[in-house]
């Protein structure tokens, strides 16, 4: 007999605007199971979580049922509670400066009847005993920021079963391993397996698949908001196929045109040595892009070319000149060519409540401009170049860039950056989150200024981005460049030397 | 395709321009009802000027305090104190003390500066809370002016040395002609300098300047040097303009200079800090007040008037701050 599902998630959609985040999502967790839920980067995943914790309304004619019961979208705190369904999020959701009693007991606190004093010997015990029962040593007066990450993740599923009755119950975790080393990996889920013996259930968001495979029950996978492989026994899969899934129909496709016109000139533009362990030459048109899991450290790469992270050691030579990283400003590095578009467009890109124009020519103000009159001649002409070489909409300049979507701010941060002709120019993640339209205008554009001989280097962690967009590809592990990837550069590729083999390159067991 | 992208850009201009004067449209209504009310007092010429005349002191505190307003750093609470202290510490050097009476006017300029850059350098270098800070060199420097006066008030400047402040031009005092001379030049140094522009950029976000090369913490350290001069020059002339000063009433100056600075963010360029908005909004508050007054007699609307105002100001500037996608208090 099948067991009545603990999670059954029907036609859930979401969308934002006109972009629909999800599509029409059927998910269903069995009780007592592990199942994992993977995807790229903008599938979904994130957006499902936040419905299952009631922070999204997902679109009409969503369902959601829980141990066959129907639940009221968007989920309420108090129904999460009775139905013992809790979160685990990326983060973790501690305060550092308290303890692990706080921590833990933090929204049920219980006081005394009179005086309403916390009975805090009262509750040590009980984050004891949630801490026992999870057979952990971590003592419940010690603070959290003195925990290892292990011991933190141990807090936080802590937190996350004390409302758990045996024999119910879901656990979510959206991508809460990621700090967690390969050891620390297998105790976890070791106490998590402990955790599920008397019936719960875990729902485990992940981009690791080696990890997924080895130890979920089932996988389902995400890819552009819709469900393309519902509960696969992991026993029944593979890396291979669940990459596939991932990326769906091959994209190479793209690239190619104005690209056969444009090799990269032989010439070296951009010479990097030892930066933090890392060697790397950019030549001129050239476009390198750097790749890796979270945490390999290759998201730091443009920061620490762009002197806006500190920097252990390295130089940058770019044409004659040689900069020592440790000793250079950003503002020295600007001066002498270099450009950092962030990932981070609201809290460094842009200033969004100042005017398009503003957004698009303040890094050349004192450049260009005289110190007592900015010149608008010059600001016209440069943002109507961009505004329409990028396709920027609405085409008016002194709209706030808040008022802009997505897409058309990430083009007015491209355009900020490139009508400064950089002779190199850092990018990270350049469109995330970006709708397709808007992507291939600025791939466009890129490649256009990558044809006026400047160097790129392109920090980004979807595979397809960089195949579209990449000359060559270099994949980070703990810091090095592990692999080479160049000639005509296949996506798949760049999951097998992202993805596969993590731990430990010498097992090849899953992979193709 | 011009006209389908530009009817929806010319409906949003339209709907940011209609509230974008309606302030004077309520300053025009207050004239019309106070002169309804009370015709005999309120309306003569006499009245008009009593409130063109008196608010050079606002007029300065609001600049300086606009100085640090527009790059993002809200609540300088010492400018009264500051200006009060320069105010008090002209009258007791040329008058208690015998200086002449232009170095006195220097030294306390100076004074001034220096205090402005002590608060810059706790905040900006030491990043030291800008509250904690402001609080208590406010509370510092009034103390440092009770003590300098001996707790008196201090008259007697040279009544030549008042020319520099009611010297009377078209009609309109000296410090009335300072104040639009110095919104003036505010105003293109914002709009039409690329330090105007660095300075919106700083006020909107630190890391996006500082990204864009813009050497953050000297600009912010720079509005507080130049929010201590302001203070320093307004207490000069307030000095001026009154034949000395009384150490106990810098404090009333504090809440109007807030008052005006956010319901500034109303006109003109809504949802921004913008000195010509705050110019009218002094007079507007001055009108106000003084009209209130007239009709009850009395002292206390002051502070009713300009308590109400203030929350209703920053509820209005968050609003459109809002509402233009920038971020505010």
């Amino acid at each position: 007999m099948v067991p009545e599902p603990r999670l059954r998630a029907l036609n859930v959609s979401k969308s934002y605007g006109p972009f629909r985040a999800l599509r029409g999502v059927d998910l269903q967790v069995a009780p007592g199971e592990l199942h994992a839920l993977v995807g790229q980067n903008g599938s979904g995943k994130s957006t499902l979580i936040k419905i299952l914790t009631g922070y999204h309304a997902p679109d009409a004619g969503s369902r959601m049922l829980i141990d066959e019961a129907e639940v009221a979208l968007p989920i309420s705190a108090a129904e999460r509670r009775r139905h013992g369904l809790s979160v685990v999020h990326q983060s973790l959701g501690l305060v550092e400066s308290r303890t692990v009693t706080e921590n833990l007991r933090l929204g049920r606190l219980e006081a005394t009847r009179f005086g309403r004093r916390v009975r805090w010997s009262a509750e040590r015990q009980a984050a004891a005993a949630v801490l026992a029962r999870l057979g952990s040593a971590v003592r419940p007066t010690a603070l959290v920021g003195d925990l290892s990450a292990e011991d933190r993740a141990t807090v936080a599923i802590g937190r996350a079963l004390q409302d758990h009755r045996p024999g119910r119950g879901l656990i979510v975790f959206d991508e809460s391993t990621r700090a967690l080393t390969r050891d620390a990996l297998t105790r976890f889920y070791a106490q998590l397996r402990r955790v599920m013996a008397d019936g719960a259930s875990v729902l485990m968001i992940s981009h690791r698949l080696e990890e997924v495979l080895d130890h979920a029950d089932r996988v389902s996978v995400l890819r552009d908001g819709e469900l393309v492989l519902a509960g696969a026994g992991t026993g029944d899969t593979s890396e291979a196929e669940l990459t596939r899934a991932m990326l769906g129909r091959s994209i190479s496709v793209a690239r190619q045109q104005g690209d056969a016109g444009n090799p990269p000139d032989s010439a070296t533009a951009v010479r990097v040595r030892d930066l933090e362990g890392v060697d790397l030459e950019i030549r001129r048109g050239e476009i390198v892009g750097v790749t890796g899991l979270v945490g390999s450290g290759y998201e730091r790469i443009p920061y620490l070319l762009a002197g806006t992270a500190a920097v252990r050691s390295g130089t940058l030579t770019i044409g004659a000149r040689t900069f020592a990283l440790p000793e250079t400003s950003p503002v020295a590095l600007m001066k002498a060519g270099v450009a950092l578009i962030p990932e981070d467009r609201v809290q460094q890109g842009l200033a969004l409540g100042l005017s398009v124009r503003q957004n698009i020519t303040v890094p050349r103000l004192t450049a260009v401009g005289r110190a007592w009159w900015t010149g608008t001649a010059w600001q016209t002409a440069e943002v109507d170049e961009f505004v329409g070489a990028l396709d920027i909409r609405p085409p008016d300049p002194e709209v706030p860039v808040g008022s802009l979507s997505g897409g058309n701010q990430q083009k007015v941060l491209l355009a900020k950056w490139l009508a400064g002709r950089p002779e190199l120019l850092l990018l990270h993640e350049p469109t995330q989150a970006v709708d397709v339209g808007a992507r291939q205008d600025i791939v466009a554009a890129l490649r256009r200024l990558a044809a006026t001989g400047s160097a790129l280097l392109v920090a980004a962690s979807d595979p397809q981005e960089l195949a579209i967009l990449c000359d060559r590809v270099l994949v980070i592990r703990d810091g090095r460049i592990a692999v080479e990837l160049t000639g005509e550069i296949d996506q798949d590729d760049i999951v097998d030397a992202t993805f596969a083999r993590e731990f430990d390159p010498s097992a090849s067991r899953r992979s193709s | 395709m011009t006209d389908t992208m530009s009817s929806p850009a010319l409906t949003r201009r339209l709907r940011i321009g209609a509230p974008r004067f309606a302030l004077i449209g309520v300053w025009a209504l207050l004239i019309v009802v106070y002169g309804v009310a009370e015709p005999q007092t309120f309306l003569r010429a006499s009245t008009f000027q009593t409130i063109l005349n008196s608010q050079g002191t606002l007029l300065f505190l609001v600049l300086a305090l606009l100085c640090t307003l527009t790059i993002g750093e809200f609540v300088d609470l010492s400018i009264a104190a500051n200006l009060g202290l320069s105010a008090m510490l002209v009258s007791v050097l040329a008058v208690n003390q015998h200086w002449n009476v232009w170095a006195a006017s220097l030294a306390a300029v100076a004074v001034s500066v220096a205090v402005g850059a002590v608060n810059g350098a706790l905040i900006v270098f030491g990043q030291i809370n800008t509250i904690v800070v402001t609080l208590g060199m406010s509370t510092f420097l009034t103390g440092i002016a009770l003590w300098i006066s001996d707790l008196t008030l201090v008259t007697g400047l040279d009544p030549d040395f008042a020319k520099i402040a009611l010297y009377s031009v078209g009609g309109l005092p000296a410090s009335f002609w300072y104040g639009v001379v110095a919104i003036g030049v505010f105003s293109y140094v914002l709009a039409f300098t690329p330090l105007g522009t660095h300075l919106r950029f700083v006020g909107a976000s630190h890391e996006v300047s500082r990204l864009a090369g813009i050497p953050v913490n000297r600009i912010r350290f720079g509005g507080f040097l130049a929010a201590g001069a302001f203070c320093g020059v307004g207490g000069v002339l307030t000095a001026a303009a009154l034949g000395g000063f009384d150490p106990t009433v810098s404090a009333t100056y504090l809440l109007p200079a807030f008052a005006a600075a956010f319901l500034g963010t109303a006109v003109v360029q809504p949802g921004l800090f913008n000195p010509v908005g705050s110019w009218i909004a002094v007079y507007f508050l001055s009108t106000g007040i003084l009209g209130l007054q007239l009709l009850t007699g009395s002292g206390w609307v002051a502070n009713v008037f300009y308590g109400g105002v203030l929350i209703v100001a920053v509820a209005i500037s968050t609003f459109l701050g809002r509402r233009a996608g920038s971020r505010r208090v």
